[in-house]
C-alpha cells in the first residue's frame, strides 16, 4: 500500500463507520478515528489595557504557580546607534541591568535580586530592546520596584562599563573560532550588504570609544513607558496588577521618545558562489536570497512551499534527500523567514564532509529547481496543511507565550486579523500556488551559495559523482571572500 | 510556523541544564511546596509509567525512557545507544515499507554484502597499522574489493527505495500535528518524545508501541553515516569539541564515562546491524523503560490505552547486565595542557558523586554558592581581582558516578595560573569558613523560585520526569524542596572538604593557538 493510498483509506474510514472498537488494536493506525478538537484562539483586544502614561500592556491571570512574569519590550535597537559608536545600543542594555540604580550600587542590586530570587535582565538587540522580570508573586511587589527603578533611574556605574567593554572584546575575539559564527555572519552580509542593518558590526575600535556618557543619553531617548509594550501573566488579579503596574511606571521623567523607523534598504551581493577557508572536516553550506516582508500575499503559498521544500524535518524533500536517503549530512533543510522592516530571506543549509559537499549542494540545487518544475504532491500539501492547522494552538500554548505574542504583534504592528484568518488562508492554499511562488521567488540564477569548510578537499570531491563545486556557481560567479579580522571586521587586502 | 530545521539528537550531556535549574530550596515552612501530584504504576510487563494531567492547552507531551546510555556500551561499539537511537525512527514491520516481505529479503542481501565488505576492513586495518594507509574513511585507501562490493550495496540500496515508504513515522506524526518529535542520547538514558493534539494518544499509543515490539533497523549504513556527521558537526569542528572529548577520557580511568556518547570516530563506522539487533533485545524489552504523559487527558482512559497497547510487548526473557565498574579513587592531581580555538580557559572537575547519592544536593547548593553574578567565584575572579571575564560552577551528578566543574575564562592580558589559584583560594574558604546565614537563605530563595520556575510547561516537566527517571530517582522533581531545606553550612563546609580536593581533581589550561600564517596574497580565486 501506498502513503497516498493509505491517506485516502483513512479519508474513507472516517467517512464510513467501521472504526475499530475500543478494545481492539487496529492492524494500521490509518484506521485510528479521533474526536474532532474545536480550538479559538484568544484574541488580543480581550487582554489590552493601556496605561495612562502610554504604556500598552497584555495581561493575563494564570494561577498555575505562585510567579510574575513582566516582559517588557521598548522602541530601540542597534539601528540606532550612532556611526564609530557600534556596540552603543547593545552596551546600554547590558550596563542597565548591571550597573547598579539611583539608590543602589551595582553590588547591591545583583545581591537584592538574587535575595529576592528574582530573575531581571535587559537587552538591546538589533531593532528592539527587552526588559524582564520573573519573580516569586509574594516578593511582586519588592521585585518590581527594583526593577523599574533599574528602568528608570540606572546608575552605569564606571567599573560595570569597563567589565561589560572587556567581555565584548573578548567575545569578539571568538568571531572566528566556530565555523559557524563565520558561516553567519557572512551569510547576512551577502544578503544584506555590509555596514547596513543587521551588519553593524561592533569593532574594537567603536566599542573603546563608548562612553559613560553616551550610554546615559541613549537609555533617556528610548527608555519612556510610552515607547514600551508589556507582556504580563502569572498569579495576580488584574485589576490590581493594572494598579500596580500605573503606580510603578508614573512620573516618568523625560517625553515620549521619538524613535525614527529601522532602514528598510538591502544591498545584496551578486548572486553566485562565496567560498570561506576554514580548516574542520566538515563544510558548512548556506543556498538562498532574500526573500518577501510579512505583508506579502504570497507569505502563505511560501510558508507551505518551504515546509515541503525543507523546512519541517523529515518531510521536507531536502531533508529526506541530504540526510535520510544519501546519508551525507546530520541537519539538512531549509528556513524562511519573512522581514518585518527590511525583506526576509530563503536559506536552505546543510554541513557534509568536505568531500561530498560539491555532491550535497548538487542535490539541494535539485531540490530546489524541482519545486519550480513540477506541482508538489497532493500528499505533500495535506500532510503540511494539516500540520499548519493542527499545532496552530501551541502558539497559545501558556498565557505567557499568548501575552508575548500579543505584545510583539503590536510591537511590530502586525495585521490584527492574522491569527484569526491564519488557518483558512493556510488551506486555501493549492498545489499551483505553491509552484507559482517557486518560481516567482526561488530564482536559481540569483541564488547565492556560500561554502565554508576545508575548500582545498571540497575540490577532491567525493569520487562517485561528477559535481565540482565550481560548476554550479549561480552565473559562474566564484569568489573566494577571506576571513575578516574579528576586532576591526576589517579583510585583508587580496 | 515551526522552527525545526531537523531533528536535534542531542549525543552529549543534553540535560545537565535540568540541574542547573534544580537548586535549593525554602526556609518558610509553612508556605505550600512546589511539587506536582504524579500517579506511578506498573504494567505486568514490567514497564513502569508516570501520568501528571494538567489541562492549559488542548496537547500532551509524551515520551518514555529507554534505561541505556553510553555507559552500557565498551571499547569497540562505542556510541551504538545512540546511533540504536536514530535508528528506532526507521520503522517497524509496518510503518515504513509498501511489501515488508521483500524488504526484509533485500536487508538479508545488503547484510551479506556488508560482511564481504567488513572482511576487506579487517585487511584495511592491518594496513593502517603497518603504515601504509592514513585513513580508513579515505576512498583512496579503500581495496578494490571494498570499493566494487559498496557499489554492489548502492544497488540494493536502490532497490530497497522502491519498497520503502521514507520517514513514515514523522509523516504520520506531521499530518496529526506532532511536534517536537526527537530524542536525545546521554550517558545513562535514551529518551524519546513528542507533543500531540489531546485527541490524538491513542496514535501515540499505537505508533510507538509497534516501535517497541518489531521495529526493522532499515537504512542502517546511511544512518551510520549521518551519525558520524553529527560527530563530524558536534566534536570534531566545533573549537573545543575534540578537546572536550580528550579532557573527559582523561577525568575517568576506569568508569565507561570515560568515552564519548556519539562514540569514537574508528567505533561508529564499524558497528553492525546484528550488534544493533542484540542491543535492542537487552535494552529495549518493557523492563528496562519507563513512559510519561503530562497534559491534557484522563487519567483513567489512559492507563485502559497504556494497559491495552504497552501490555502486550513481552518481557526481557533477562534483565540487562549491571554496570558493576566502580571509578577507583583518584590518587594524585591529573593536568591537562591544550592549545585550541578558543580564548585562555581555565577548567577543574573533581569527581563528586551520584545523582541518588545522600550528598547530592548539597553538592548542589555549593556549586550554586559558587556560581551566579553574586556567586563566591565570579565576585572572587570577575568583580573582585579581575583576572577572568566568566567563571561558572556546576555539578554533573549521572547515574553511577558525578563531577563539580568551574571553569573560567581569563581576563586578556591576564595569568591562566593566576585564575587557576583564584579558584583554589575560593574553595579552600568554603572549607575553612561556614557560609553565613544570609548568603545560605540567598541560595535557598533561589532554590524555591527555581524549583517552581521548572514547573512552567508540561512540555519541560515530561522531559525531566525523564531525565530524573533515567538517572535513578524522578521523585527529585518533588523532594529537592524538602532536601534543600535540610542542608546546613556544615553541610556545605563538609562536602566542600570531602571532595574538592587536590589529589582528586583534573585541570585544563586551554591556550589560545596562533593564528596560521596569513596565505599569500591573491591566492585562488
Amino acid at each position: 500500500m501506498t502513503a497516498l493510498a493509505g491517506l485516502l483509506l483513512a479519508a474513507a474510514v472516517q467517512a464510513a463507520p467501521a472504526p475499530a472498537t475500543p478494545q481492539t488494536i487496529p492492524a494500521h493506525p490509518d484506521a485510528l478515528v479521533f474526536k474532532p478538537l474545536a480550538y479559538t484562539p484568544p484574541r488580543a483586544a480581550d487582554h489590552r489595557v493601556v496605561l495612562k502614561n502610554g504604556m500598552v500592556v497584555f495581561i493575563a491571570e494564570d494561577p498555575t504557580l505562585p510567579l510574575v512574569d513582566i516582559v517588557l519590550t521598548v522602541r530601540t535597537g542597534g539601528y540606532l546607534d550612532p556611526a564609530g559608536r557600534e556596540g552603543l545600543a547593545a552596551m546600554t542594555g547590558a550596563v542597565i541591568r548591571t550597573g547598579g540604580t539611583r539608590t543602589l550600587t551595582a553590588d547591591q542590586l545583583d545581591e537584592r535580586l538574587d535575595f529576592l530570587a528574582a530573575r531581571a535582565s535587559t537587552l538591546i538587540g538589533e531593532t528592539a530592546g527587552t526588559a524582564t522580570l520573573n519573580c516569586l508573586a509574594e516578593n511582586l511587589d519588592a521585585s518590581l520596584k527594583v526593577f523599574v527603578e533599574m528602568l528608570k533611574e540606572p546608575r552605569f556605574q564606571e567599573d560595570r562599563l569597563a567589565l561589560a567593554r572587556e567581555q565584548a572584546l573578548q567575545e569578539m575575539s571568538r568571531r572566528n573560532d566556530d565555523p559557524e559564527d563565520i558561516e553567519r555572519r557572512e551569510w547576512n552580509v551577502l544578503l544584506y550588504g555590509e555596514g547596513r542593518t543587521p551588519n553593524r558590526f561592533t569593532t574594537e575600535a567603536s566599542l573603546r570609544s563608548i562612553t559613560r556618557d553616551e550610554l546615559v543619553g541613549f537609555h533617556r531617548r528610548y527608555f519612556h513607558p510610552a515607547g514600551m509594550i508589556a507582556a504580563v501573566s502569572g498569579a495576580f488579579s488584574r485589576s490590581e496588577m493594572i494598579r500596580k503596574l500605573e503606580a510603578a511606571f508614573s512620573g516618568w521623567p523625560g517625553a515620549r521618545p521619538q524613535v525614527p523607523p529601522v532602514p528598510s534598504e538591502i544591498a545584496t551581493a551578486v548572486p553566485g558562489l562565496y567560498r570561506i577557508e576554514k580548516d574542520v572536516p566538515q563544510g558548512r553550506v548556506s543556498i538562498g536570497l532574500p526573500a518577501v516582508k510579512r505583508d506579502s500575499p504570497d507569505v502563505y503559498a511560501l510558508e507551505v512551499m518551504n515546509e515541503i521544500l525543507g523546512g519541517s524535518g523529515f518531510v521536507s524533500r531536502i531533508t529526506r534527500t541530504v540526510r535520510s536517503n544519501e546519508g551525507l549530512a546530520y541537519s539538512a533543510g531549509s528556513a524562511l523567514r519573512f522581514g518585518i522592516y527590511y525583506p526576509g530571506a530563503f536559506r536552505a543549509l546543510f554541513q557534509s564532509k568536505s568531500r561530498t559537499v560539491p555532491y550535497a549542494t548538487q542535490l539541494v540545487l535539485d531540490e530546489i529547481q524541482k519545486m519550480r518544475d513540477q506541482p508538489v504532491t497532493a500528499e505533500e500539501l495535506d500532510t503540511i496543511k494539516r500540520s499548519l492547522v493542527e499545532t496552530f494552538p501551541t502558539n497559545f500554548e501558556s498565557k505567557a507565550k499568548t501575552v508575548a505574542l500579543f505584545a510583539a504583534d503590536e510591537y511590530t504592528r502586525r495585521d490584527p486579523s492574522f491569527w484569526a484568518t491564519y488557518r483558512d488562508r493556510i488551506q486555501a492554499v493549492t498545489a499551483a500556488d505553491v509552484q507559482r511562488v517557486a518560481r516567482q521567488h526561488l530564482p536559481p540564477e540569483k541564488l547565492i551559495v556560500l561554502v565554508v569548510g576545508d575548500q582545498k578537499e571540497i575540490d577532491v570531491g567525493d569520487g562517485k559523482h561528477e559535481a565540482a563545486l565550481a560548476a554550479l556557481a549561480p552565473g559562474r560567479n566564484v569568489v573566494t571572500l577571506p576571513l575578516r579580522d574579528p576586532m576591526t571586521m576589517k579583510t585583508p587586502a587580496r | 510556523m515551526r522552527g525545526t530545521l531537523h531533528r536535534p539528537h542531542v549525543a552529549l550531556r543534553a540535560c545537565g541544564i535540568l540541574l542547573l535549574l534544580a537548586s535549593a530550596l525554602a526556609a518558610a515552612a509553612a508556605a505550600p511546596r512546589p511539587g506536582i501530584d504524579v500517579t506511578e504504576l506498573t504494567l505486568p510487563n514490567g514497564m513502569r509509567w508516570l501520568l501528571f494531567p494538567r489541562h492549559e492547552s488542548p496537547t500532551v507531551s509524551a515520551g518514555w525512557v529507554a534505561h541505556v546510555g553510553s555507559v552500557n556500551e565498551r571499547e569497540g561499539i562505542t556510541g551504538i545507544s545512540h546511533l540504536f537511537e536514530h535508528m528506532m525512527f526507521k520503522g517497524t514491520r509496518t510503518i515504513g515499507t509498501r511489501d515488508i516481505d521483500a524488504d526484509l529479503k533485500i536487508i538479508a542481501e545488503q547484510e551479506k554484502v556488508r560482511e564481504l565488505m567488513r572482511a576487506e576492513l579487517k585487511v584495511m586495518r592491518e594496513r593502517l597499522r603497518r603504515g601504509e594507509i592514513d585513513d580508513l574513511l579515505k576512498p583512496e585507501n579503500q581495496t578494490a574489493r571494498y570499493r566494487e562490493l559498496e557499489t554492489q550495496f548502492d544497488d540494493l540500496v536502490a532497490r530497497q527505495r522502491d519498497v520503502i515508504v521514507k520517514d513514515q513515522m514523522d509523516q504520520i506524526y506531521t499530518r496529526n500535528g506532532g511536534q517536537e518529535l526527537n530524542a536525545f542520547t546521554n550517558e545513562d538514558m535514551t529518551v524519546y518524545f513528542v507533543r500531540i493534539p489531546s485527541n490524538r494518544l491513542e496514535l501515540w499509543a499505537w505508533l510507538e508501541s509497534d516501535r517497541l515490539i518489531q521495529p526493522i533497523f532499515r537504512e542502517f549504513y546511511s544512518e551510520r553515516d549521518v551519525v558520524f556527521e553529527e560527530r563530524r558537526m558536534r566534536t570534531e569542528s566545533t573549537p573545543l569539541g575534540k578537546f572536550d572529548e580528550e579532557f573527559n577520557a582523561l577525568f575517568w580511568a576506569a568508569h565507561p564515562y570515560k568515552w564519548p556518547v556519539v562514540g569514537w570516530a574508528s567505533d561508529i563506522p564499524a558497528i553492525t546491524k546484528a550488534e544493533a539487533d542484540e542491543y535492542f533485545s537487552t535494552y529495549y524489552a518493557p523492563n528496562n523503560l519507563t513512559g510519561v504523559l503530562v497534559g491534557d487527558f484522563d487519567p483513567a482512559a489512559a492507563r485502559a490505552l497504556l494497559e491495552r497497547y504497552f501490555g502486550r510487548i513481552p518481557r526481557g526473557e533477562k534483565d540487562p547486565p549491571e554496570v558493576v565498574t566502580v571509578e577507583p579513587k583518584q590518587l594524585g592531581e591529573k593536568r591537562y595542557n591544550a592549545e585550541a580555538e578558543t580564548p585562555p580557559t581555565v577548567r577543574v572537575w573533581w569527581h563528586a558523586a551520584p545523582f541518588v547519592h545522600r550528598d547530592r544536593t548539597p553538592l548542589d547548593l555549593l556549586s550554586d554558592l559558587l556560581t551566579g553574578r553574586t556567586g563566591r567565584l565570579y565576585k572572587g575572579l570577575v568583580l573582585g581581582r579581575q583576572i577572568a571575564n566568566e567563571v561558572e560552577a556546576s555539578v554533573d551528578l549521572r547515574k553511577y558516578a558525578g563531577a563539580f566543574e568551574i571553569e573560567g575564562v581569563v581576563k586578556e592580558g591576564k595569568d591562566p595560573a593566576a585564575v587557576e589559584a583564584a579558584i583554589h583560594e575560593e574553595i579552600a574558604r568554603v572549607q575553612s569558613e561556614p557560609v553565613p546565614a544570609e548568603e545560605l537563605q540567598k541560595i535557598k530563595n533561589q532554590g524555591k523560585a527555581s524549583a517552581y520556575r521548572r514547573l512552567s510547561s508540561p512540555f519541560s516537566i515530561a522531559i525531566q520526569l525523564l531525565y530524573y527517571d533515567g538517572l535513578g530517582e524522578w521523585k527529585y522533581i518533588n523532594s529537592y524542596a524538602e532536601e534543600v531545606d535540610a542542608v546546613t553550612a556544615a553541610d556545605i563546609q563538609r562536602v566542600a572538604r570531602a571532595y574538592l580536593t587536590k589529589e582528586n581533581r583534573t585541570v585544563g589550561v586551554f591556550l589560545r593557538k596562533a593564528a596560521p600564517a596569513e596565505p599569500p596574497p591573491g591566492g585562488t580565486p
